[in-house]
């Protein structure tokens, strides 16, 4: 069950790549009080493109833009396909890559799964080995990245901002369990470069026939006071 | 500090004395716990007979002015795995009994009338009376009581039914700063203990106490001002676990396989977002809850919260992430809400929330309940504050469910069910299940700093023998700081910045007018483990025991799909220093 959902994504996400699938853009302006309501996708997961055949480093820093200083000191807990990242620069990001953010956790098992932790050898069972294959490179690809924790409110603008790709049926579950907050600060949208008012949002007319959704979101409305 | 003993059967009734701490004077929390029993309790006794005995002591700076130190150890021979036990709470009672001059309570005999007694402890003493009108009452209606009784200022120490019917799963509660009876002394059937010497509550008020003092004031202070620094200025102490608490492990213990999921079949819980420790703060701040909130004065990291229901209305106090784990993502149940009302049973019947997590789990494989159905989970749960048949089957843990229900894998060590990580994700952790003297113990191999990793030499991290080396440290580490009463969750501010373990060693000699270094504190751990493990080989405890049970080794967790590798003779030298 856990593999089979696992590779529906991949094959997902490759026929995204492949322009093999129709999407829909979906902008949001909000307020910036309403980023909690995005924290059930972001730890979820989400995807979004890149230049696959990368190091995690290099994708985190050139292509998502965050310092170097940010994710040394803050992005402490990597893992990549679910195992725990200590060198980032030689894992490599492929096309179907899930890769998970996290700050540093508490406890024997936070401190176990830290990048270049002391305790990394209680578990080096799931420790990423970095890869010695030569993947190619600078070709565009689609991965899941998922957000964790203080991440969340640190980088899950920049996400959000750049856009995150989400099936149909996914994105029309999280917007049915929307909080009631959404409605109340709601502020702008638009739905391939047209504006759209809640109402018309809320309907998912708009959805039609297209089964991805490509959300946008800038948090840059002003606040009502 | 002095010793109150309380002899329950003794002739005429019970009787309490005080005495100095004589031959412990130095010891506190689990040294203390741990020393008591390992000298007074013949191992092999009967846990639930009357020459065993409950330990209930503050830790070495509990009652003063040091951050954090309100935790409290409770030992005795554990009806659940038996050998030495110490269960480790926090509350406000710790600081109380500190001030009020208390080194340790120790609950001896056995009354012979079977009553139901109540211990109240103020400035002036004891008084011991009986009270049958409090028999089978939950925790929360207890603590009512005894606020009308003796009004709003006190601390309690209490049992739920569980403890009277003398469950193996039996929690000793302790109130927070609310009066609420959330914080439990829960591992390894205590409260079945404090059951047996028929004392169904401690009430204290420490009116008219003062802090302690210490020897030399000044030193203290700036200790303790760094101390407070360190914690405040690490991400860990300082930001994640206020905002979220411990349940902030729960997407990263998934993401990395190690979560428990369906009776220790799976290694990720599909769902696990909707009961992530992110997800439960979202919620509390949203309902008008609170994620913040510490569980003794004195705590600056705060990582616990108060959980309401949707329309605002208190339920439980913010579950934690192992509680989360054990009555959620174990049982593949997705709901915060059912997670809470579970919570607040098992606090209320006073009962471990892992142990019965587990015995969730392993009745759910065995048929007695879907897996998911949360109704379900709460209605055998209800069964155990009934005391039914049922009831007691499972308020017995799950090791005597697995029995009795005729199954296989059933995941404890020493009777003790495991925590929220599965040892064939990591491996270390896996190791301290199995060799810790507590059974599976996930606090038991917590903290370490880079001095006491480069005790015993280097050690290669690759190697089993390299997981067993770090296990002993930290479990050594643990013990040491386990004996102080602070709360365990400093180790992290201490792993990572040596002046915040130094500010620590200079609070203890500060207080006690010592002059402890690093070395020092291993040494005090290594005692501890010392009269735990000697105590248990007498009782019966032996290599045999130090063992995961066989499905770890024999079947592959997806999603990594691999065993628990570690060797049995590697796990045999753990001990070896």
């Amino acid at each position: 069950m856990l593999g089979e959902r696992a590779a529906g994504r991949i094959s997902f996400a490759e026929s995204i790549v492949n322009e093999a699938h129709s999407i829909v853009t979906l902008r949001l302006i909000l307020v910036a009080d309403l980023l909690s309501v995005f924290s059930p996708l972001l730890q979820r997961g989400f995807m979004t493109k890149i230049q696959t055949g990368t190091v995690v480093k290099a994708v985190l820093c050139e292509q998502f833009g965050l310092s170097p200083e940010y994710v040394q000191d803050r992005i402490k807990t990597i893992f990549l396909d679910g195992k725990a990242v200590d060198d980032i620069d030689s894992a490599i990001l492929k096309a179907g890559s899930t890769l998970a953010l996290s700050g540093p956790m508490p406890g024997l098992a936070g401190a176990t799964l830290r990048r270049e932790g002391l305790l990394a050898s209680f578990r080096s069972q799931i420790t990423h080995r970095g890869d010695k294959k030569d993947y190619p490179t600078r070709v565009e690809g689609m991965i899941t990245v998922k957000i964790f924790n203080l991440l969340l409110d640190e980088i899950g603008p920049v996400f959000l901002k750049r856009g995150i790709y989400l099936p149909r049926g996914d994105f029309q579950d999280f917007f049915n369990n929307i909080p009631e907050k959404f409605q109340k600060e709601f502020g702008a949208a638009e739905v391939n470069g047209q504006k759209i008012d809640l109402d018309d949002l809320q309907k998912m007319d708009w959805l039609g026939q297209n089964d991805t959704v490509f959300l946008s979101v800038d948090f840059d409305a002003p606040t009502s006071n | 500090m002095k010793i109150l003993r309380v002899n329950m059967g003794a002739e005429g009734g019970p009787k309490a004395r005080e005495e100095p701490m004589g031959e412990f004077e130095g010891l506190g929390g689990r040294a203390l716990t741990s020393a008591i029993v390992a000298k007074e309790v013949p191992p092999l006794c009967h846990p639930l007979g009357a020459d065993n005995k409950l330990v209930i002591a503050p830790g070495l700076l509990s009652g003063t002015t040091a951050a954090m130190s309100g935790r409290v150890s409770v030992g005795c021979k554990s009806p659940l795995t038996g050998g030495l036990k110490e269960a480790n709470s926090g509350g406000q009672p710790s600081q109380m009994l500190a001030r009020l001059g208390y080194g340790a309570i120790v609950l001896e005999g056995k009354p012979k009338e079977g009553k139901l007694y109540k211990i109240f402890i103020n400035k002036d003493g004891v008084k011991i009376s009986p009270d049958d009108s409090l028999k089978m009452l939950g925790n929360y209606d207890l603590v009512e009581k005894m606020k009308k009784e003796y009004g709003e200022k006190i601390g309690c120490i209490s049992i739920g039914p569980a403890g009277e019917m003398k469950m193996s799963a039996a929690s000793v509660a302790f109130t927070d700063m609310e009066l609420r009876p959330t914080r439990h002394a829960g591992r390894g059937g205590v409260g079945a203990v404090m059951g047996t010497k028929g004392v169904k509550a401690i009430i204290i008020d420490d009116r008219g106490t003062t802090a302690r003092s210490p020897k030399d004031s000044a030193k203290f202070l700036e200790a303790n001002k760094k101390f407070v620094e360190g914690l405040k200025k690490h991400a860990v102490t300082g930001q994640g676990l206020p905002a979220y608490g411990t349940n902030v492990l729960t997407n990263v213990i998934n993401e990395a396989g190690a979560y428990p999921t369906k009776n220790f079949m799976w290694g990720r819980f599909p769902a696990c977002q909707k009961i992530s420790g992110e997800t439960e703060a979202e919620t509390e701040k949203a309902r008008g809850g609170l994620p913040t909130h510490g569980c003794h004065r004195g705590c600056v990291i705060q990582c616990s919260g108060v959980y309401v229901d949707k329309d605002g209305h208190y339920v439980t106090k913010q579950p934690e992430y192992e509680t989360v784990w054990a009555l959620g993502g174990n049982c593949e149940i997705d709901d915060l809400d059912v997670i809470a009302l579970l919570d607040r049973l098992c606090d209320d019947y006073g009962v471990d929330t892992i142990e019965m997590g587990a015995t969730i789990g392993v009745a759910m494989e065995a048929g007695l309940a879907k897996f998911g159905d949360g109704q379900a989970s709460i209605n055998l749960l209800k069964e155990v504050g009934k005391g039914s048949y049922l009831g007691r089957i499972l308020g017995n843990g799950a090791a005597v469910t697995g029995k009795v229900l005729g199954m296989e894998r059933v995941p404890v060590v020493k009777g003790q069910a495991l925590p929220a990580y599965d040892p064939r994700g990591i491996q270390g952790i896996g190791v301290t299940y199995a060799t810790s003297t507590q059974g599976a113990d996930h606090t038991a191999g917590y903290a370490v700093t880079a001095n006491v990793l480069k005790v015993g030499g280097f050690v290669d991290p690759l190697k089993p023998e390299g997981q067993v080396a770090l296990s002993r440290n930290l479990q050594i580490a643990t013990a040491a700081i386990d004996s102080t009463g602070m709360c365990l969750f400093i180790a992290f501010a201490v792993l990572d910045q040596p002046e915040t373990f130094q500010a620590l060693i200079d609070l203890l000699n500060a207080f006690y007018g010592l002059n402890l270094t690093a070395d020092g504190v291993t040494e005090l751990g290594k005692k501890v483990l010392k009269a735990e493990r000697e105590f248990n080989k007498k009782a019966g405890l032996s290599a045999e025991h130090d063992r995961l049970p066989d499905f770890f080794m024999k079947e592959p967790l997806p999603p990594h799909n691999i065993t628990f590798q570690v060797q049995d003779k590697d796990l045999d030298t753990l001990f070896n220093w």
